[in-house]
């Protein structure tokens, strides 16, 4: 049953996902907290005509893809906070045209180009075929995650629970802001090869998400978001193992929402069906 | 403390209120009042450095800006879904002092532990914040105030959410700040609190402002001249005998 642990493609699948997991789940707790769980989704399809245009350049490497995805996904993410703050507009009403104009005009660069770029593969990731450049890429976007988490962490709550009081202590607390944005187009694209465009961002939410059902603290909510994301992440390895044709993404974000529906009905700030029977 | 000469506040391309002069000295309550739009928001934000002075001066005695500030502005932002305890919260209080990867001393918890004594929270002080009512989150919030244990703090409409029980007893706790020898300044709209309690007030209104002696800056007169009361009020409050605050124009 556990014959696939003996392929060195499943070993280096394993170590992209738990690594992987490592640095999204506090993101995703503060995506979710910061009330932005749709601009992650936005920002990782804002970063897809940047990486698409880069493989069109300069074809299949990392660094390159990379780069592309940071700058599209950067440019869109700073520019509807700037735009927030010289109009009339809300962030997330410029985030959201900006992401479709991006996208759109991506695609549109890529047909006149004429060059056929695998769709597929970007949708839906193919963590089987994982080399190391893209392995390296997930560790040190991690490690600076876990880092710049650490220093931004105070502030960042601060900035979360209670904004009026955190402009009043620095006068820098968009600064933060910046710093955490990036941090999560960073991981998205570290996520994209292994999990696809439309599904990294899944292992960023859900997990979040499905820990605020259990707990009332922000550190338990981190630790058992990691825990569902790196457990959801191993099983739905193990299932696209197991079951041919079933793409690595989809088969980890179906399992992220298994656990999310538990936690719905049992979670204490979910339903709480077993406290309301007794 | 603080001596503003002939200031000028706003903010974006908007000058909100000039020409205003006033100081504050350490262990004094300065209360500010006016209409809606006449500037006390942005004369709080002014005094904390988040806006920077249109014209004139805002000058501290010390060389500079007192850090941290104690402060405790009104919660339209705040988020109570955040997951976290009402213990945790108040030590939040303590966070401007620590550099990055400080953990929290052992002397914030104290800190922290002892306010939420003070403001009568000890027995849910492990509730999560969704769960408190806003009296209590109130206190809450003057028990971060505390491990602030700044020497300057602003308060903006601090009693705007809160029942009067609950504003005679947090009032009791910023005439104890006062007591230590920090300076107040409070927002306020209730008129007969700044009348018991604050001796000099800043009335801002009509593009400007007045400050002086509390007895002085609350006559109607004055009031309907900045703007805080409409005419018909005045009179009505000047010709009832039981508002001992209108006393005469």
């Amino acid at each position: 049953m556990f014959e696939f642990l003996e392929f060195e493609f499943m070993r280096k699948a394993i170590v992209a996902v738990l690594i992987l997991s490592l640095g999204m789940a506090p993101l995703g707790c503060f995506l979710v907290l910061r009330r932005l769980s749709l601009a992650g989704e936005a920002l990782s399809h804002a970063a897809i005509p940047g990486i698409a245009v880069a493989y069109a350049l300069a074809g299949l490497s990392v660094m390159s893809m990379t780069l592309g995805g940071l700058i599209a996904g950067l440019s869109v993410a700073l520019l509807s906070t700037v735009l927030a703050r010289l109009t009339l507009l809300r962030e997330d009403a410029n985030m959201a045209t900006l992401y479709l104009l991006a996208l759109a005009g991506g695609i549109f660069l890529l047909s006149v180009r004429g060059t056929a770029v695998n769709l597929e593969s970007f949708l839906f990731g193919n963590i089987l075929g994982l080399r190391t450049g893209t392995l390296i890429l997930i560790g040190c976007t991690t490690t600076l995650t876990l880092l710049a988490m650490a220093v931004i962490l105070r502030p960042l709550i601060l900035l979360t629970v209670d904004p009026v009081f955190a402009r009043s202590q620095s006068k820098r607390t968009w600064l933060i802001s910046a710093v955490f944005m990036v941090l999560v187009v960073l991981n998205l694209i570290a996520g994209f090869r292994a999990l696809g465009t439309l599904m990294a961002v899944g292992l960023m939410i859900v997990p979040a998400t499905s820990a605020r059902y259990w707990v009332n603290a922000l550190t338990p909510m981190l630790v058992l978001a990691f825990c569902f994301g790196a457990g959801s992440s191993l099983l739905g390895l193990a299932l696209s193992y197991w079951l041919p044709n079933v793409p690595s993404g989809p088969s980890i974000v179906l399992v992220c929402g298994g656990v999310f529906v538990v936690s719905l009905l049992f979670g204490r700030n979910g339903l709480n069906l077993l406290a309301r029977r007794s | 403390m603080l001596q503003a000469r002939n200031l000028a506040i706003g903010y974006g391309a908007e000058t909100v209120a000039r020409d205003l002069n006033f100081d504050l000295a350490p262990g004094e309550i300065l209360a500010v009042i006016g209409h809606n739009g006449s500037g006390k928001s942005t004369l709080v934000k002014t005094i904390l450095g988040v806006e920077t002075p249109r014209d004139g001066a805002l000058q501290w005695t010390a060389k500079a800006a007192p850090k941290p500030m104690g402060y405790l502005g009104q919660l339209t932002e705040f988020d109570r879904r955040f997951p976290m305890r009402v213990g945790d919260l108040v030590e939040t209080g303590g966070w401007s002092t620590l550099g990055f990867f400080d953990a929290a001393g052992q002397s914030a918890r104290m800190r922290a532990s002892a306010a939420i004594d003070e403001v009568g929270l000890r027995e849910i002080a492990q509730l999560p914040l969704h769960k408190l009512s806003a009296g209590q989150l109130q206190r809450a919030l003057f028990a971060r105030t505390m491990v602030q244990n700044a020497q300057l703090i602003i308060l903006d409409e601090p009693f705007a959410a809160v029942d009067q029980n609950t504003e005679a007893d947090l009032l009791q706790h910023v005439l104890t700040w006062a007591g230590e020898g920090r300076a107040v300044i409070m927002v306020l709209h209730n008129l007969s609190t700044v009348l018991q309690h604050c001796a000099r007030t800043l009335l801002l209104g009509r593009g400007t402002g007045r400050f002086g002696p509390t007895e002085q800056i609350l006559n109607t007169q004055a009031l309907v001249d900045m703007g805080y009361l409409a005419a018909n009020q005045a009179q009505w409050l000047a010709g009832s005998p039981s508002n001992g605050w209108a006393k005469d124009v």
